[in-house]
């Protein structure tokens, strides 16, 4: 581990190569780049869930913590490891003090490994808009989280009006053990459904959840409200008259009932933030299930049509936020 | 009706087959006990089991659904590649079901049949494995008749079955027993398991040659020399001496592990990567196969005799428990094919396998052309071999490309140095089994990476020239050729190369 206190960035790329040279690593493995972007008070969550990851994904981890932009001097402090604490990989963690926190990415771009698809996630709120924040400019995904926002399902809308393929939302990535146990609840179906409702508490999940089913059945969705934490529940009425339910079991394992027929239990274990890391990691090309979801779920469309790269608008934080007219949305 | 939740761009979502069953024959097997019940386990523990799946295990005991219970989950625990959770086992177990019988017990195939048959709607479709020795095939396959469960139509549902190898022992006894499979279940529903293929690697091989603009315009005669695949294991037979003297070597690994990879090695590129088109290209190119015309020059076979192997002793082939002291069985054969097509007329491929050599390994080396011509000094190149593409399937699977490069100082010295991919580092997202994938790929009907049964003939048809001129030497009273256990291979092996102004790669 090499340690660097109010350093450069020039000093961080040599310091990397030369404890590449020092661990006898190669870096020609590394099928990535993650870059996190987090704030002070998360790091601790932030790399216990991007070491999960990098178990899985090898990559280079940029860990990027902003602090104090409006302080007065700028300052940079960089820590390196290689086959330590943040996983198998390279992991560098910065942390950018004054107005150096506004321009990270002089830091993170000579960083990024040699044409490798760069992935940037925001461990903390969703930005308001991506294109504020160089480093999920340059990304080839944007991995935001919803569910951290004050309000989710404003802040999902928000994720539509802002929305380029490539973005994704763990929000979404929580649905999918939901989705698998629909899908493989209606293969042995032989008729449709009538009517759906999905049962859980107003979030992010919740709603992208039935956006999916509402558009791959094309029949309403209503969405239920009840207390816990994820999604309780999903209920088909069927043309045939019988009603399918799958629903959270016991703390690992899912019910699906269906009149008539004896209840199966299936697994349905819990997931942490690394495991839904890990998922986004596995693709990397744009999500068009998603954004189909993410359509019906806040009744925007084209979204998958849209422009792939972002350019990036110029924001200062510490100066009065001013709404973007273009992109203000009622 | 097919599935709206189900769209081939959500990649998210695992692809679980149809409710089923799977019935496997010889349950308390080895092969069983230490491969299926724990892909099975890492099946259901990755959520890749339908709902209302039933395992059925049919063995000759006498044992109720509780024994078999027991064995099955001391298997799973200790040979499952996934964490062992109890409570994804308890929801396993209660789809688990025994029946015991011997094969020749009408009423216990009732009994299967009507198990079957009642378990509701879900078991219309079901899955046989014949985890038995191929002797006994004859007797279930006609019990499966009689009951009529291999019937799709009658089911209602598909019924498949799944052989392991040896798909018999020549041309003629594979013919028979594909005749006899096929009699019963459509030539379609039959799946042969060839466990190397369900390998990463081997399926990164065809990525490799054909997702690729590099490699396939110098994959042919014009710029590779030749081609060695090499399958070491520094085991010996263990407790399968009457298995093994029976079968040898060249029947055992060669027949169907190291043609399949030549097969996949030489074969022109599938016009889709559907399992038809697959086994239709892998078909032609063993089809162009030709064995060697000197059997004794070039399939060479040796037999282990005693030495030392990783600081250990280790015992001849003849004295190992079961084996006769005569034995002429080999354990070691290396052979060069050549196939005859355009693409490779003039490459020799070099095929060796044995048991008791210093490691583990199997590896597909590619061994390109040296260049015309060098603009640089002799003794600059001195040490400059040739170039080669080394596919490495087991352990540490990846690909390493071999290449010249200048030895930094004033002097123009070139030297060989490697350029490596491996697996485990740019994806260390565990890649299943070869049975968890292959058994997955059964339940689900894919096709793709089990050889079709005219492959199997092809490969017999390569294979019984050599084991003639074997069996010919053995007449004229020649034995195979000894190595010490812990080299690679007999003098033999290594003079065929000589012939040719080859050397074997060591792996």
């Amino acid at each position: 581990m090499t340690t660097l206190w109010d350093t450069t960035g020039r000093d961080v790329v040599s310091a990397l190569s030369a404890e590449r040279r020092r661990s006898g690593v190669v870096s020609t493995g590394l099928a990535l780049t993650l870059c996190v972007v987090v704030e002070e008070k998360d790091v601790g969550a932030a790399e216990q869930a991007a070491t999960r990851a990098a178990a899985e994904h090898p990559c280079r981890l940029l860990m990027v913590v902003r602090r104090r932009p409006d302080a007065a001097e700028s300052r940079l402090d960089a820590e390196l490891l290689i086959g330590g604490r943040l996983g198998p990989g390279e992991a560098v963690v910065m942390r950018m003090y004054g107005r150096l926190a506004l321009h990270a990415e002089s830091v993170v771009l000579p960083l990024l490994a040699p044409d490798a698809p760069v992935v940037t996630w925001w461990a903390g709120a969703p930005p308001d808009l991506v294109a504020h924040d160089p480093l999920g400019v340059f990304a080839d995904r944007r991995v935001t989280d919803c569910s951290l926002a004050a309000d989710p399902v404003a802040a999902l809308r928000r994720r539509a009006d802002d929305y380029a393929p490539g973005d994704t939302d763990l929000a979404w990535t929580r649905s999918t053990q939901w989705r698998a146990l629909c899908a493989s609840a209606f293969d042995p179906l032989d008729t449709r459904a009538t009517a759906v409702r999905v049962i859980g508490p107003p979030d992010a999940t919740r709603a992208l959840l039935a956006g999916w089913l509402g558009r791959r059945l094309g029949v309403e969705v209503a969405e239920k409200d009840a207390a816990g934490d994820g999604v309780e529940a999903a209920e088909f009425d069927l043309a045939d008259g019988t009603v399918l339910r799958i629903g959270r079991g016991d703390g690992r394992s899912a019910v699906l009932a269906r009149t008539g027929q004896p209840d199966r239990s299936m697994p349905l274990p819990p997931r942490e933030v690394g495991d839904l890391l890990a998922e986004e990691l596995r693709r990397l090309d744009p999500d068009d299930t998603y954004a189909e979801a993410l359509e019906q779920a806040t009744g925007t469309s084209g979204l998958s049509a849209r422009p792939r790269t972002r350019t990036h608008i110029w924001h200062d934080p510490t100066a009065d936020p001013s709404p973007d007219p273009a992109l203000t949305t009622t | 009706m097919s599935n709206p939740l189900r769209d081939p761009r959500d990649r998210r979502l695992p692809r679980v087959p149809d409710p089923c069953a799977l019935v496997v024959f010889g349950v308390t097997g080895d092969l069983a006990r230490k491969k299926l019940i724990p892909g099975i386990y890492d099946l259901a523990n990755r959520g890749l089991l339908p709902p209302g799946f039933v395992l059925l295990g049919f063995a000759r005991r006498d044992w109720g659904d509780g024994d078999f219970e027991e064995l099955a989950r001391e298997a799973a625990r200790s040979g499952a590649r996934t964490e062992f959770r109890e409570e994804v086992w308890q929801r396993l177990a209660e789809s688990i079901r025994f029946l015991g019988g011997s094969f020749d017990d009408d009423d216990a195939f009732d009994r299967l049949a009507q198990l079957l048959d009642e378990s509701g709607s879900a078991q219309h479709n079901a899955a046989f494995y014949l985890s038995i020795p191929p002797s006994a095939f004859p007797v279930v396959l006609k019990q499966m008749e009689r009951t009529g469960m291999a019937d799709n139509a009658r089911a209602g549902g598909w019924r498949r079955v799944v052989v392991e190898k040896p798909f018999g022992h020549d041309l003629a006894s594979s013919r028979e027993l594909n005749e006899l499979v096929n009699s019963v279940f459509t030539a379609d529903d039959v799946f042969r398991i060839d466990h190397y293929l369900g390998k990463e690697t081997v399926q990164n091989l065809l990525a490799l040659r054909f997702a690729n603009t590099l490699f396939e315009p110098i994959w042919n005669a014009h710029h590779i020399d030749s081609v060695q695949i090499t399958m070491a294991e520094d085991g010996g037979i263990g407790t399968r001496a009457a298995f093994y003297e029976e079968t040898g070597a060249a029947r055992d690994v060669l027949q169907n592990h190291l043609l399949q990879l030549l097969a996949l090695t030489a074969m022109e590129e599938p016009s889709s990567f559907d399992a038809d088109a697959l086994r239709h290209e892998k078909k032609k190119v063993l089809g162009a196969v030709v064995p060697p015309t000197d059997c004794d020059a070039y399939a060479v076979r040796g037999q282990y005799d005693q030495g030392w192997l990783a600081g250990e002793r280790a015992v001849a082939y003849r004295a190992e428990e079961g084996v006769d002291d005569a034995s002429t069985t080999e354990t070691f054969a290396a052979v060069r094919l050549h196939v005859e097509n355009r693409r490779w007329a003039g490459v020799p491929f070099y095929l060796r396998t044995g048991k008791r050599l210093p490691r583990r390994v199997t590896e597909i080396a590619v061994v390109f052309r040296k260049a015309p011509h060098l603009p640089f000094d002799a003794t600059d190149t001195e040490i400059l071999g040739a170039n080669q593409l080394v596919v490495r399937v087991q352990p540490d699977e990846g690909v390493t490309l071999r290449f010249g490069s200048k030895v930094p100082g004033t002097a123009m010295e070139v030297r060989d140095v490697a350029m490596d991919f491996l697996y485990g580092e740019a994806f260390t997202e565990a890649s299943p089994e070869a049975y968890e994938r292959l058994l997955l790929d059964v339940l689900l009907g894919d096709r793709a990476l089990f050889p079709h049964d005219v492959e199997v003939e092809e490969s017999w048809r390569v294979i019984d020239p050599i084991e003639a001129a074997w069996r010919a030497q053995d007449e004229a009273g020649r034995q195979p050729q000894l190595y010490r256990a812990g080299e690679w291979g007999p003098a033999a092996a290594d003079e065929m190369l000589a012939r040719d102004g080859r050397t074997w790669r060591r792996p």
